[in-house]
């Protein structure tokens, strides 16, 4: 199990996040889709490649799924029989408002106005652009992902003029 | 000269004079159905009648006489009888040549097989549905359109495998369970080829599989190249869903266990039906003990492009697979026409050997 794996495991004391919705649904292998979402190694996944061979002397027919975990970007790979049900995990995004950053963490600004001091901050490129927008004094909004009891930054976007 | 006459270099080309034949020479005997009127025919008619026959009839007759001799020869000093390797390629499992195979081994007539992973899942196959006739010329897209898969004139419909991967992949499971939690105690679990058809032979639990009756009579089955069929395309998905763990299947403890099985062997004799891996892997482990004492090849493989399949029993005595001076035949004819005619006349016999 990959160590991001773990800490998402201590991280995730979200479940007001999605309440009421569950963390994952089932979908017919078969009706998968590339650019969709799946659920692979108990990861939420997006599809990137998918094939499928027909039923043969291999038995079933088989669809092969080459996905990218939404949170670590590593590369999974999965074989099912197309019958047969996967999982597909509930993908949400919200834009919040950024505060400030502390420490480790983001200081976000819900819809409520309400404070929310959970998401981790980023690293490489994104980490970055936070700093410098926080630098520049910019009001922006950063983008959360949140799928099966994680979520994270994944992008900012800055506040139109008009707001 | 005189018309009448041959000219002298013509009679002298011709008209060889012949040499006397060799006491006790071997007249070519006809089969007369005459003899057999008012009762009826039996198999050992057949074999008198053809044994001076000529052609591939004498051929076959010549593969009884050597079985036979290989049933009753005893060691002299321990008693123990001839141990016999009996190979045979996958299409002779999907035929129904499957019966008498099996009848070989739930009788314990042979010691050991080797064959390839269609002659192992094949025989499993039948148990979970039936193969059918077919032709030789049934189109290919047509079949595949109808999800049917040719084997020279029979047909094995897409459903049969479907069923197999059904049985097959929750053992796959369960052998992989076992292997990991064997780990680093006493005694780890290291999967053979042979393992894994004796653990599948215990599973089918079935009397018509030939691997049932090879568990139930701890008669070992090797197959070196296991992964080659629709066992290696579940071994495949396996992986992924078994990621990051895996089954492994060592085939080195195989090669060691069939070696040994002919170094300790009083006396070889091979069976072998067609060509390929399961003629020479025989072949082989009998170079461990300086040749096979008898042999048998029943197969319609050419020689002349240099493979094994088409070899003659003299090319495996240049080896020392075959012992020089040993009784060996190659008898060129396809197996389920002649095996079954051979058996009646060997190991289904009344004869109690």
């Amino acid at each position: 199990m990959s160590a991001a794996h773990d800490d998402a495991q201590h991280e995730h004391t979200f479940d007001s996040v999605d309440a009421g919705a569950s963390a994952t649904y089932p979908m017919q292998c078969s009706a998968l889709r590339k650019g969709g979402h799946v659920v692979i190694k108990n990861r939420p996944c997006k599809i990137v490649d998918m094939s499928t061979s027909k039923t043969g002397k291999h038995g079933h027919a088989k669809v092969h799924l080459v996905a990218i975990d939404i949170f670590t970007g590593k590369k999974l790979e999965d074989l099912c029989p197309s019958t047969h049900n996967m999982d597909v995990p509930n993908v949400k995004r919200t834009d919040y408002q950024f505060s400030y950053i502390d420490e480790d963490f983001l200081v976000l600004i819900d819809s409520n106005g309400e404070e929310k001091r959970d998401v981790k901050m980023p690293e490489g490129e994104l980490a970055k652009r936070i700093e410098k927008l926080e630098e520049e004094g910019k009001d922006f909004f950063v983008g959360v992902q949140t799928a099966m009891g994680e979520e994270a930054a994944i992008d900012v976007k800055e506040a139109s003029n008009k707001d | 000269m005189a018309d009448n006459q041959i000219p002298s270099s013509v009679a002298d080309a011709v008209l060889v004079k012949s040499i006397e034949m060799p006491e006790g020479s071997q007249k070519v005997e006809e089969l007369d159905f005459n003899k057999f009127k008012g009762r009826p025919i039996t198999v050992d008619d057949l074999l008198q009648g053809m044994k001076h026959m000529g052609f591939q009839a004498s051929s076959m007759c010549e593969a009884v006489r050597i079985i036979n001799e290989m049933r009753a020869y005893r060691d002299p000093t321990t008693s123990e009888k001839t141990t016999i390797f009996l190979g045979y390629t996958s299409n002779l499992i999907s035929s129904g040549l499957r019966g008498t195979l099996r009848y070989l081994v739930q009788h314990k007539h042979v010691s050991a097989i080797v064959t390839t992973a269609g002659g192992i899942e094949e025989d499993f196959i039948k148990c979970l549905g039936d193969t059918y006739m077919s032709s030789f010329s049934a189109v290919g897209a047509d079949l595949r359109s109808k999800g049917l898969n040719r084997i020279g004139n029979l047909v094995v419909p897409n459903s049969n495998y479907c069923a197999f991967e059904d049985w097959v992949v929750p053992i796959l499971d369960k052998m992989l369970e076992e292997q990991e939690a064997s780990r680093g105690t006493e005694n780890e679990i290291n999967w053979t080829p042979s393992k894994v058809i004796h653990r599948l032979g215990k599973e089918i639990n079935d009397e018509r599989s030939v691997y049932y009756w090879a568990w139930k009579n701890d008669i070992p089955v090797f197959c070196p190249a296991l992964t080659d069929g629709s066992l290696g395309d579940m071994l495949y998905f396996h992986t992924f869903k078994a990621s990051p763990k895996q089954l492994r299947i060592d085939i080195v403890e195989d090669i060691r266990k069939i070696n040994t099985i002919a170094v300790r062997a009083k006396r070889a004799g091979m069976i072998i039906l067609g060509g390929g891996i399961v003629k020479h892997h025989i072949a082989n482990a009998c170079l461990m003990r300086n040749g096979a004492e008898s042999a048998v090849y029943i197969n319609t493989a050419q020689e002349f492009d240099g493979s094994d399949a088409g070899a003659r029993p003299d090319e495996a005595v240049s080896w020392g697979k075959i012992k020089v001076g040993a009784d060996a035949v190659k008898v060129y004819m396809e197996a389920t026409a002649a095996f079954p005619f051979i058996v009646a006349n060997t190991f289904a016999k009344e004869d109690g050997l």
